[in-house]
C-alpha cells in the first residue's frame, strides 16, 4: 500500500546528476596535494555557477563541466579545452559588460574565474 | 477651418511617415537576421565538411572555403545597415576566424575527434543565437 501524505522526493534528472558524478569522480582522482585548495575553490565556484539565476553563468558551468569531463575521457585533448575556453570568454565578456556594475563582481567570478581556475584543474585531470 | 485642415495633413503625413519607417526598419531588421542565419549555415556546414575524424585534409580546398567565408563575411559588414548590428558580426567574423585557424591545425594534423565537432557546432549555434539575442 503506498504511504499516503508523505511527499515523494523528486529524484534529480539522471543525465545531470550522472555528469555531476563523473566530474566529481574524476576530480576525487586528482592525487597532486599542490592544487588541492585550487580544486576545492573550483568546485565551489563551479557549484554557486549551477545554481546561479543567470542561464548564461549556468549554461557556462554546464559546459565547462562537461568539456573537463570529455577531457578526462580523451574526447577533446588540452588544445580543445584551451580553444573551447577561449571562446567562451569571449562571450562571457560582452555578457559581463553588460551587467549593472554591483553585480560585474560576482558575474565575473562565477564564469572567467572558474574558467581560469578550470585550465589548473585541467592539467592535473590528464 | 483651413488652418485646422492644415494641422490635421501635416498630423496625418508624420503619422505616415512614422509606420513607413517603422516597417522598414522591421523589414531590414527580417533581413540582417537572415544574414545571420545564412552565416551560421555556411560555418556550420564548413565544420560538417572539414570536422571529420579519419578524413584527408585537403589544403587547398579548406583555403577556399575559408576565402569563401571571409568574403562572406566581409559582404555582410559592408552591407549591414543597421550601425549598431556591425560590431556583432565582427565578433561573429573573430569567431569564424578561430574556428578556421583551430580547424587548419588539428585537421591537417589528423586530430579531429567526433567531440571536437559536435563541441564546436555547440559554440557556434550559441554564438549565432547570442547574436540574434536569443
Amino acid at each position: 500500500m503506498p504511504s499516503a501524505g508523505k511527499p515523494k522526493r523528486r529524484k534529480p534528472s539522471g543525465k545531470a546528476s550522472r555528469k555531476k558524478s563523473e566530474l566529481d569522480s574524476a576530480l576525487g582522482q586528482i592525487s597532486d596535494e599542490s592544487i588541492a585548495a585550487t580544486k576545492e575553490e573550483f568546485q565551489d565556484l563551479l557549484a554557486q555557477a549551477k545554481g546561479d539565476t543567470s542561464e548564461l553563468v549556468r549554461q557556462n558551468a554546464e559546459e565547462l563541466e562537461r568539456r573537463l569531463v570529455l577531457l578526462k575521457k580523451r574526447k577533446i585533448d588540452k588544445e580543445d579545452f584551451d580553444f573551447f575556453v577561449e571562446n567562451q570568454k569571449r562571450d562571457l565578456r560582452v555578457f559581463i559588460d553588460s551587467q549593472p556594475a554591483q553585480q560585474q563582481e560576482r558575474a565575473e567570478k562565477l564564469t572567467l574565474r572558474v574558467l581560469e581556475i578550470a585550465a589548473k584543474v585541467a592539467i592535473a585531470l590528464i | 477651418m483651413n488652418s485646422t485642415l492644415v494641422s490635421r495633413n501635416i498630423f496625418l503625413c508624420a503619422v505616415a511617415i512614422l509606420v513607413t519607417s517603422c516597417g522598414t526598419a522591421t523589414f531590414s531588421k527580417t533581413g540582417s537576421d537572415a544574414t545571420i542565419e545564412s552565416l551560421r549555415n555556411f560555418e556550420l556546414a564548413f565544420i560538417d565538411e572539414f570536422a571529420v575524424p579519419g578524413k584527408k585534409f585537403n589544403a587547398a580546398a579548406f583555403n577556399a572555403k575559408v576565402n569563401e567565408g571571409n568574403a562572406k563575411f566581409q559582404q555582410a559588414i559592408a552591407d549591414e545597415k543597421f550601425t549598431a548590428r556591425r560590431p556583432v558580426l565582427v565578433n561573429l567574423k573573430g569567431q569564424f576566424d578561430a574556428d578556421a585557424a583551430h580547424l587548419q591545425s588539428k585537421a591537417s594534423r589528423g586530430k579531429i575527434t567526433p567531440a571536437l565537432a559536435t563541441e564546436m557546432k555547440n559554440d557556434i549555434n550559441k554564438t549565432y543565437d547570442h547574436a540574434l539575442g536569443r
